[in-house]
């Protein structure tokens, strides 16, 4: 079975249909990048992974848990699916440290020296094992999107979503984040990316999904599909992007 | 027997401060468990709690203290409890302090981005948890100059409580006034005894708010 399994998916806000009949699957270990325009559809879809927002139609079904269903515990799944948001979103008022602590002891019941162990470790694989006893707002951008992604980390997710996260950072800080994310993929954990990098879709990750008006536009290989679009809107996004 | 307002009426206006004093912190203590209670149906997920707070803050911010304090004091015997002027005025007061509390804290609450609880619930915690570790510590600095503000309020309208024989300071004024008849210089007095209660407490607040202010 595959680690993640969409099937027909449908989400509408009011009259506005934003996913329409989506249907993909993601095996363990397995990268795919999800790109389009602002507004196809692709940032709702991870959300949707997640139980951030709700689906009108179809299931989702994360490591045999039906995402979608009334009987499901959220919380439980969420602490197998991590999400980095575009924004950061650490808690301005905690530590480096207790950002990233915070969920194991609180969710999880992790002894505090246990879970600042596994913090420390977790920033060292995202570089900032120095900055454990800092602030956020004393991070730049870069260094908070790290401590955000180590704070996902720090649960041990089966599945990483990644929502758009180098684009709120100048160019010579997207650098430092995809480096993280590269050294993620080699570890072999499995990713969906709603990014703009497509350097980086290209890659490393393993398949690539253009979304267009809340449907799974075009889909296939990285390599093939970003060499050669089939459909003209993904031509039009692809040289709107890479020039 | 009429006599002379003298240091023996201050003394007794001084030892009724205390019950003033009492029971602004019962209707504090009281009115904060409500208004943290109103504060978080109004920002929880369900509708019915939403309406439900929004009826409460409505109407008691709709109807006058003076009546509220009256509906308790003059309401309850009839359904057979007994009601002493102190549990009346504490409940009273309770009620009113909640609704004006919960409608500042759920302010403060909702200041905070609407993405500071998505983090918190894509990590596994659950809406308590997120309200405990993540809202409640940030929305706490933006709450406490307008919560020391209130606390002015409620200093001073507890002299209603005169109205139901609760002795306090109000109280205490009307009664020295009735063996003094002097009640401009008792009042004056007792004017100057809130002063000196709500004077340091709304220049705290002006502190507080100026330097949370700046540190945001």
């Amino acid at each position: 079975m595959s680690l993640l399994e969409i099937s027909n998916v449908t989400k509408k806000y009011g009259e506005v249909t934003v996913l329409d009949d989506v249907s993909i699957t993601v095996e363990a270990g397995e990268i795919i990048a999800i790109i389009g325009r602002s507004g196809s559809g692709k940032s709702t879809l991870l959300r949707c992974i997640n139980g951030l927002e709700r689906v009108q139609a179809g299931s989702i079904v994360v490591d045999g848990v039906r995402v979608n269903d009334p009987q499901t515990d959220l919380r439980k799944l969420r602490q197998h699916v991590g999400i980095v948001f575009q924004s950061y979103n650490l808690f301005p008022h905690y530590s480096v440290a207790r950002n990233i602590t915070l969920a194991p002891t609180v969710v999880k019941g992790m002894p505090e020296e246990k879970a600042r162990e596994i913090a420390i470790d977790v920033l060292r694989r995202v570089g900032l094992e120095d900055k454990v006893d800092a602030y956020p707002n004393q991070l730049s951008g870069g260094q908070q999107q790290r401590v955000a992604i180590a704070r996902s980390l720090a649960m041990q997710p089966k599945l990483m979503l990644f929502d758009e996260i180098t684009s709120a950072l100048d160019p010579e800080l997207t650098g430092e984040v995809l480096k993280v994310l590269e050294d993620m993929a080699r570890s072999g954990m499995t990713m969906a990316l709603v990014t703009h990098e497509m350097g980086f879709a290209r890659r490393f990750a393993a398949r690539v999904l253009f979304m267009h008006q809340g449907k799974v536009w075009e889909e296939g290989r990285a390599s093939e599909v970003l060499a050669n679009p089939r459909t003209p809107e993904m031509k039009t996004f692809l040289s709107a992007v890479l020039h | 027997m009429i006599r002379q307002f003298g240091v023996i009426d201050v003394l007794f206006l001084v030892s009724a401060i205390r019950w003033t004093v009492l029971l602004t912190l019962a209707a504090f203590g009281g009115g904060a468990l409500i208004g943290l209670l109103i504060a978080v149906m109004r920002v929880s997920n369900v509708f019915a709690l939403r309406a439900l707070a929004i009826c409460f803050i409505q109407f008691v911010q709709g109807t006058p203290l003076l009546v509220i304090l009256f509906v308790f004091f003059f309401g309850l015997p009839i359904f057979g409890l007994p009601v002493l002027p102190w549990i009346a005025a504490t409940a009273a007061f309770s009620i009113y302090a909640g609704a004006f509390l919960g409608e500042i804290w759920r302010g403060a609450l909702q200041t905070i981005p609407r993405t500071q609880w998505e983090a918190g619930s894509s990590l596994g915690l659950s809406f308590v948890e997120q309200l405990r570790w993540i809202i409640i510590p940030q929305a706490v600095r933006i709450a406490i100059p307008p919560t020391v503000g209130f606390l002015v309020q409620l200093i001073k309208n507890t002299s209603l409580a005169a109205t139901i024989g609760f002795v306090e300071l109000t109280r205490e004024g009307q009664m020295t006034t009735a063996s003094t008849f002097q009640p401009f210089t008792v009042y004056i007095t007792v004017a100057f005894f809130y002063f000196l209660m709500c004077f340091p407490l709304s220049q705290w607040s002006r502190t507080l708010e100026r330097k949370l202010h700046v540190a945001a």
